[in-house]
């Protein structure tokens, strides 16, 4: 090897360092303490794993409610009598539900009545089993989507007879299983034969607690008015807020302002809202554990700044500038966070995953929530890398390469 | 001939009640190709004169030329370029990277000139070639002896041609076979293949064996032979 003498000048005298070499030197220090990088990345790990996991839960619940919400229709409207001018309970006229029928954008309604009356297993059984009575047609398996575990539904063949429709809850309190073997409940003490057990409603809990008798069978034998309680009604999706407006006045010409019309899927979403509030919070919790983490590795950091004092030297006496020594641990603590970061959609992934299976959702986590977290981990491990970073530039090189102290 | 080094008139003080005068007045000039010792006790001012002819730090009057470049007006990056491209030190602890391969602590020699991996790799292999440790490339730091370790620093401190090697009391943590095969290996290097040695020591022995000695007292110049 022949050691020539470099010619004189300033030209190509720049300290230079590859790119690629800035990421090694920045990514060595990480290798060769393993247990040390591990622990420092797991405070980041755990803030990201709780906020991709918050994140994924909801809206993995939410995807699954909107997918129910679709499948119920979200073009179901209800129609009740409001509070008159002088607070008492107002009235829909009896003709209401056909008077709403014939809006031309209004596709089917139906009208149900509701009935005072104990419900009980028979005529001598007097505990309260907390459940309603409603008159109404065979219509309403259409309107509301009603879907039977059990028997029959009320129609136009028996909506003359003494029999009943339970609603899922309703069974299950009297310990009704199914149909067959014909039950009987009675309500005040009239016998009434169960025909039919409805699955779950989702957009209707109430439903769930109701027994439905036939709207015939209550005014021709039971002398019980017609007078609906409320009328539901399905309405062309296009044209549903076109519509809305014009249903008080055709279900109570007279007094249009005593009439109330509600969407049911509107309180349905109002929950996801309700979880939006508790989502915040754990998202903060899990953004405050995303700042610890961020501390812990500053401090780390900074340790390392201290242990790694002649190694600073060496690197400065072989021609790195300070910035070259900076954004070496910058690249370092970055490097931990990110690392941190993958853990942590890791652990997030998979609680979400398992609670998800758990609640019979599919998962669905936002792209931006994973993008996010990863790109959260870089710019928190970069911040926290600034204040190391800088001790360690500022170190006086012929201090660093004296041995011990 | 250019001077590989030149110190005029440098002076460093340190802060203090009164200010310490570490360098007093230092005259120097090691020319391209020689070997020389810097002798003196602790506290005579080496260190401080090391690290000034290694821009580590700065005179605080006088005139430093490495190569015939007037330092003083550089900044730190140049200061920093300056000693990637024309200095190479060596360390009485070695400053080795203990989690590194040899062949890597060698290239680190050129890793602030922003010469490529593959380049900087082979131009290792033959300087490891040169300290007689060719077949310890990829060995680790942790499994070879203080000679060994000191050969793998200076393999790294001549892998890219400086224009002045700086020895800080190279052989001062090995016994002293060790340290006359280390020795040797300097003057193999200064006879054989041009390269230009300080080396600094407080060992009397050592720098017996070189042909000029720069003694150092109280931060001045005593005798330079």
């Amino acid at each position: 090897m022949n050691l020539q003498r470099s010619t004189s000048g300033t030209r190509g005298m720049r300290s230079r360092l590859r790119l690629p070499d800035r990421f090694r030197t920045g990514l060595g220090g990480l290798g060769s303490r393993p247990g040390r990088t591990l622990l420092t990345a797991l405070g980041i790990a755990l803030g990201i794993a709780s906020m991709v996991t918050v994140v994924g839960i909801s809206s993995s619940s939410k995807a699954d409610l909107l997918a129910e919400l679709d499948e119920l229709g979200t073009n179901l409207l209800q129609v009740r009598p409001g509070q008159s001018l002088f607070g008492d309970d107002a009235k829909l006229p009896t003709d209401a539900a056909t008077m709403l029928r014939a809006v031309p954008s209004v596709t089917d309604a139906v009208g149900v009545t509701s009935i005072r009356g104990d419900v009980a297993r028979n005529r001598w059984d007097d505990d309260p089993y907390g459940l309603s009575v409603i008159a109404t047609n065979g219509r309403i398996t259409e309107v509301l989507q009603l879907e039977l575990a059990s028997g029959r539904k009320i129609d136009t063949q028996t909506q003359g007879l003494p029999v009943a429709v339970l609603g899922a809850v309703a069974a299950e309190r009297l310990a009704i299983v199914d149909t067959t073997g014909g039950p009987t409940v009675s309500i005040d003490g009239v016998s009434f034969q169960v025909i039919g057990i409805l699955q779950p409603h989702a957009l209707h809990p109430d439903l769930d607690r109701t027994v439905m008798i036939g709207e015939k069978h209550a005014r021709d034998d039971l002398g019980i008015d017609p007078n609906h309680s409320a009328v539901y009604l399905r309405v062309e999706p296009t044209l549903l807020e076109a519509t809305r407006p014009l249903l008080a006045r055709t279900a109570n010409p007279a007094s249009p302002n005593e009439v109330e019309v509600s969407r049911p899927s509107d309180a349905l979403e109002a929950q996801t809202k309700v979880d939006q509030n508790l989502q915040n919070l754990l998202l903060a919790l899990g953004g405050v554990a995303l700042l610890v983490g961020g501390v812990g590795i500053a401090n780390i950091m900074v340790i390392s700044v201290i242990e790694r004092r002649s190694e600073i030297g060496l690197r400065r006496a072989l021609g790195a500038t300070r910035g070259h020594i900076s954004s070496q641990f910058v690249i370092e603590a970055a490097a931990l966070s990110t690392i941190g970061g993958a853990l942590g959609l890791g652990i997030g992934v998979g609680a979400t995953w398992i609670y998800a299976d758990s609640q019979g959702w599919t998962l669905a986590i936002p792209l931006q929530a994973l993008l996010g977290g990863i790109v959260a981990a870089l710019a928190i491990g970069a911040f926290a890398g600034l204040y190391p970073a800088a001790k360690a530039a500022r170190l006086d090189p012929a201090e660093a390469v004296r041995p011990h102290g | 001939m250019t001077a590989a080094l030149e110190l005029r008139d440098v002076t460093r003080e340190y802060p203090g009640e009164p200010p310490i005068k570490a360098l007093d007045g230092v005259d120097l000039r090691i020319n391209a190709g020689e070997i020389v010792a810097i002798v003196g006790p602790s506290g005579s001012g080496k260190s401080t004169l090391l690290n000034i002819m290694g821009t580590l730090d700065r005179p605080t009057s006088g005139e430093v030329l490495i190569d015939g470049i007037d330092t003083a007006s550089l900044g730190d990056r140049q200061r920093s370029g300056l000693r990637s491209s024309k200095l190479g030190f060596i360390f009485q602890s070695f400053h080795l990277l203990e989690g590194a391969r040899v062949v890597d602590n060698v290239a680190n020699g050129l890793l602030y000139r922003g010469v490529d991996r593959s380049t900087r790799i082979e131009k290792a292999r033959t300087a490891l070639a040169l300290v007689g440790l060719a077949d310890r490339a990829n060995t680790r730091p942790p499994k070879l002896s203080g000679g060994q370790r000191q050969r793998v620093a200076i393999a790294r401190a001549l892998v890219g041609d400086p224009t002045l090697i700086l020895a800080d009391e190279p052989t001062g943590n090995l016994d002293s076979r060790t340290s006359d095969d280390i020795l040797r290996l300097l003057e193999d290097l200064n006879s054989d293949h041009g390269a230009t040695i300080a080396i600094i020591t407080h060992d009397l022995d050592v720098a017996g064996r070189v042909p000029r000695q720069v003694s150092v007292r109280d931060g001045r110049i005593e005798v330079s032979a």
